[in-house]
């Protein structure tokens, strides 16, 4: 129920309009806190960076609200709030392989 | 002027002569370095890693007594290897140098007068926290800069910056390498590395390799010319310690370069010389290319240039001929003229058709470690847009790093809006930016400046309040990855303990953070933070093996060619690599490389060029006193023909003038730089006194620079300002 929960409040949040971007600073520290637990080098979710899709495959990934292959939603088994959420999404984004502006995690 | 093509007898006799005066002047050194490894019974030997300069080399000190007898290299680097420069072995005097702040000060008479008030460090921060809630409250959070040099610690002080709510943190890249990194990052999504060690014809336009930075892969490459491995064309005004080890040195016009390599394209692309199976493969836009370059003709090259127009159709064909390990070297510091970043698009352009991407001898992007990090809480995004209007004015230049010359101005006019309080990290702003008589009105209109650094820059000199930060060898740092051919990760590690009252920047950043209520971000410590470094990095007992050797460097054989599967996504727009770019034509510059004339200086003028020596850093180091040894004072190149001209003697003083200011410099009359151009050395003619061995002495450059940039990634264009010569 939580995580339902907190799918449809992420869902609500990434619904709004772009203007209403999140933070790329706290985007980058909630996608390398939570995230990057699972999706290292080696471990089970395998590398993820910015640098993994392109702008368009970010939004629509968001868009699609699916995790794990499609199994469960984004932000299952996590902590993350809708904003929070948003602050990856919007951190994703921008530095996207096909960005101006393209970053690893690292920075 | 006509073109010079040095023979080897000549280069061998120019050589030989530079390599005695080095010689010569070295003797003073020699006598600090009568043993190499210590026998005293309570030597100890720590490696950690250079902070002279960018190349992060790794040293190991030789404590004696607590006290640092030598720095010797540490072979366990491939980075540096067995070597360590002038530079690395004068850092124990960075140290011991008698000029150092040796404590906190406040200024008690004008700015620049020199007059301060040792202080204890609850004083400063306190001051300075004053200061900064007091503009915080009128001009809001933007009203402060954060201005920093690239170091271990920067990180600490961008940061601060941050947290505090302002925008406008300018980092150094604008003065040195913004245009190299866009062009190189526009064109392949990645700055790659130059496998200058395998290459067999390697072209360098002005980029000075062989003198102004001397680590193992110039030797690599001084070696591989001279054991003729692999040929060397050289273009620069002046003739260099690179010109004289080159098999071809041309004295190319100014601000000509992107025609010369323009009529390279033509003449490759007009014989289908290029590597046609990778260019359809891997690029997009060659045949814009091609229609584009049809109008650049070596014959009009050779006028633009005024190298023959046989030479370049020559050098062209023999380029592709090397192909795959042809190399046109990117240059380290590229801040020269308003074309700056398309005659380095134009590099970039000319390297991906002769296939050399991702190949032996080529141009190779960089492998890197994984590294640990240290997670802190996240602040607020400032509300404020950047001061400098970066994201209107140059959309495809890195944000975060800023704009410095841009910023400047707007900070001048008080527009978009006003900025009272300038922070200060390691940087010396009044010798980094070009017209020292604006950086002089900036620092008049503050409020407030504050300033960390290890000595007393002419920075330092008009704050408020300098905070003195204790040396590389006296503090421990974050873990570096250096990513490259052989990545390495590289660990600096205390040596002695702080020979003054001075703390490590994390420390004056806490001090200051814990003031200005900001403590939640700040807290932790450096050995918290390097632990949390050391977790992943690929090597078992990380931490101890850092500890221990100071560096773990991937070895065996370099990896080529990972990026060249035909699924392969290059970071760009396009996902392939971009000779005509979208994005650039989007946001309203030149999709593919358009030349432009620059002016020429009249007859009565001489533009003025800059360069860089292996002994100094930039506008740092002359005041050290090893290293002081090797050039006690600049003097000003000039070309016997307008020297006899004017009556201008070798060794007498001369002022040089420009539209912004003047100086008095001792005249060096010599056939080694073209007759339109005069140079000058960086570092001298200090306003500190705290720079006792450089404190007027000699001229800085920055006096009569004009203020002027490159318009796609706003880098200064520091070879666009004309001076008038004549006798003091």
């Amino acid at each position: 129920m939580r995580n339902t929960l907190l799918s449809l409040l992420a869902l609500a949040a990434l619904a709004a309009p772009l203007s209403a971007q999140g933070s790329e600073l706290k985007g980058k520290f909630f996608f390398k806190k939570t995230c990057k637990t699972c999706h290292t080098a080696g471990k089970p979710g395998k590398e993820v960076t910015p640098l993994t899709k392109t702008q368009a495959q970010w939004k629509a990934y968001f868009a699609a609200n699916k995790h794990n292959k499609g199994k469960e939603k984004l932000g299952t088994g996590t902590d993350l709030k809708p904003e929070q959420m948003k602050d990856v999404m919007t951190f994703l984004i921008q530095h996207a392989s096909d960005s101006p502006q393209p970053m690893t995690c690292g920075g | 002027m006509g073109t010079i093509r040095m023979d080897r007898r000549l280069f061998l006799k120019t050589a030989g002569a530079t390599a005695g005066a080095v010689a010569a002047t070295q003797v003073g050194c020699f006598k600090y370095f009568k043993k190499g490894r210590s026998t005293a019974a309570d030597a100890k030997e720590i490696p950690t890693t250079c902070e002279l300069c960018p190349n992060k080399c790794s040293a190991i000190a030789v404590v004696e007594g607590g006290f640092i007898r030598k720095l010797n290299p540490n072979p366990e680097n491939p980075k540096s290897r067995d070597m360590l420069c002038a530079r690395g072995n004068a850092a124990v005097m960075q140290v011991y140098d008698p000029d150092r702040i040796k404590q906190p000060m406040i200024r008690v008479g004008a700015r620049g007068e020199g007059k301060w008030k040792p202080v204890s460090w609850d004083e400063a921060f306190d001051y300075t926290a004053k200061k900064l809630a007091e503009i915080k409250q009128k001009y809001g959070p933007e009203g402060t800069l954060w201005s920093s040099t690239e170091g271990f610690q920067e990180k600490f002080f961008v940061n601060l910056g941050q947290a505090f709510g302002s925008p406008n943190i300018v980092r150094h890249p604008t003065l040195c390498l913004a245009s190299v990194n866009l062009a190189y990052g526009t064109t392949f999504g990645t700055v790659p590395s130059f496998d200058m060690l395998n290459s067999k014809y390697v072209i360098m336009s002005g980029a000075n390799r062989f003198e102004s930075i001397i680590t193992p892969d110039t030797m690599d490459l001084i070696g591989s010319v001279m054991e003729r491995k692999a040929k060397l064309v050289y273009l620069d005004p002046r003739f260099t310690v690179t010109a004289a080890k080159a098999d071809e040195w041309y004295p190319i016009k100014p601000g000509s370069d992107l025609a010369f390599i323009l009529a390279m394209l033509n003449v490759i692309i007009a014989e289908k010389r290029y590597h046609k199976d990778f260019v359809d493969t891997y690029t997009l836009g060659f045949d814009q290319l091609a229609e584009h370059v049809k109008q650049y003709t070596p014959e009009w090259a050779e006028k633009e240039t005024e190298i023959p127009a046989k030479d370049i159709i020559r050098i062209a064909r023999e380029f592709a001929d090397a192909g795959t390990r042809a190399l046109y070297y990117s240059g380290r510091r590229s801040s020269w003229y308003e074309n700056d970043f398309q005659m380095r698009r134009a590099q970039a352009i000319l390297n991906t058709i002769v296939g050399n991407w991702d190949q032996m001898g080529g141009m190779v992007p960089n492998a890197s470690l994984p590294k640990g990090e240290f997670l802190f809480m996240p602040w607020d995004d400032p509300k404020a847009s950047r001061v400098d209007e970066v994201k209107t004015n140059f959309p495809l230049a890195a944000a975060s790093d800023g704009v410095y010359l841009k910023l400047r101005e707007n900070v001048l006019s008080g527009k978009p809006y006003p900025i009272k309080g300038w922070m200060v990290y390691k940087q010396d702003p009044m010798n980094a930016l070009p017209d020292q008589g604006k950086t002089l009105k900036m620092i008049e209109d503050m409020d407030f400046i504050g300033v960390i650094d290890l000595q007393m820059s002419d920075m330092a000199w008009y704050a408020d309040v300098v905070f003195p930060e204790s040396a590389y060898l006296e503090r421990t740092d974050p873990v570096e990855v250096m990513p490259g051919i052989w990545p390495a990760v590289v660990y600096r590690q205390q040596v002695v303990k702080p020979i003054h009252d001075t703390k490590p920047n994390l420390e004056i950043v806490q001090g200051l953070a814990k003031r200005l209520g900001l403590s939640d971000y700040f807290d932790y410590t450096i050995d918290q933070w390097v632990e949390a470094e050391f977790k992943d990095l690929p090597i078992p007992m990380a931490a101890e093996h850092m500890k221990k050797h100071g560096v773990w460097a991937a070895t065996g054989e370099a990896h080529y060619g990972k990026t060249l599967t035909p699924d392969h996504r290059f970071v760009t727009k396009s996902g392939k690599i971009e000779i005509f770019s979208e994005r650039l034509q989007e946001n309203g510059y030149d999709p593919l490389p358009v030349y432009n004339q620059i002016a020429q200086p009249p007859a009565d003028r001489f533009r003025l060029i800059l360069g860089r020596v292996g002994y100094f850093t930039h506008a740092n180091q002359s005041n050290n006193v090893w290293l002081h040894e090797f050039m006690p004072e600049n003097d000003l190149w000039i070309n016997p023909a307008p020297a006899a001209r004017l009556g201008i003697k070798n060794g007498e003083y001369v002022n040089v003038a420009s539209s912004v200011g003047s100086v008095r410099i001792k005249a060096r009359v010599t056939e080694e730089i073209r007759p339109d151009c005069v140079f000058m050395l960086h570092g001298f003619g200090k306003k500190s006194k705290m720079q006792s061995l450089v404190y007027n002495v000699g001229a800085s450059d920055a006096v009569i620079l004009e203020t002027a940039w490159d318009k796609v990634s706003g880098n200064a264009a520091f070879h666009g300002t004309f001076v008038k010569v004549s006798n003091a």
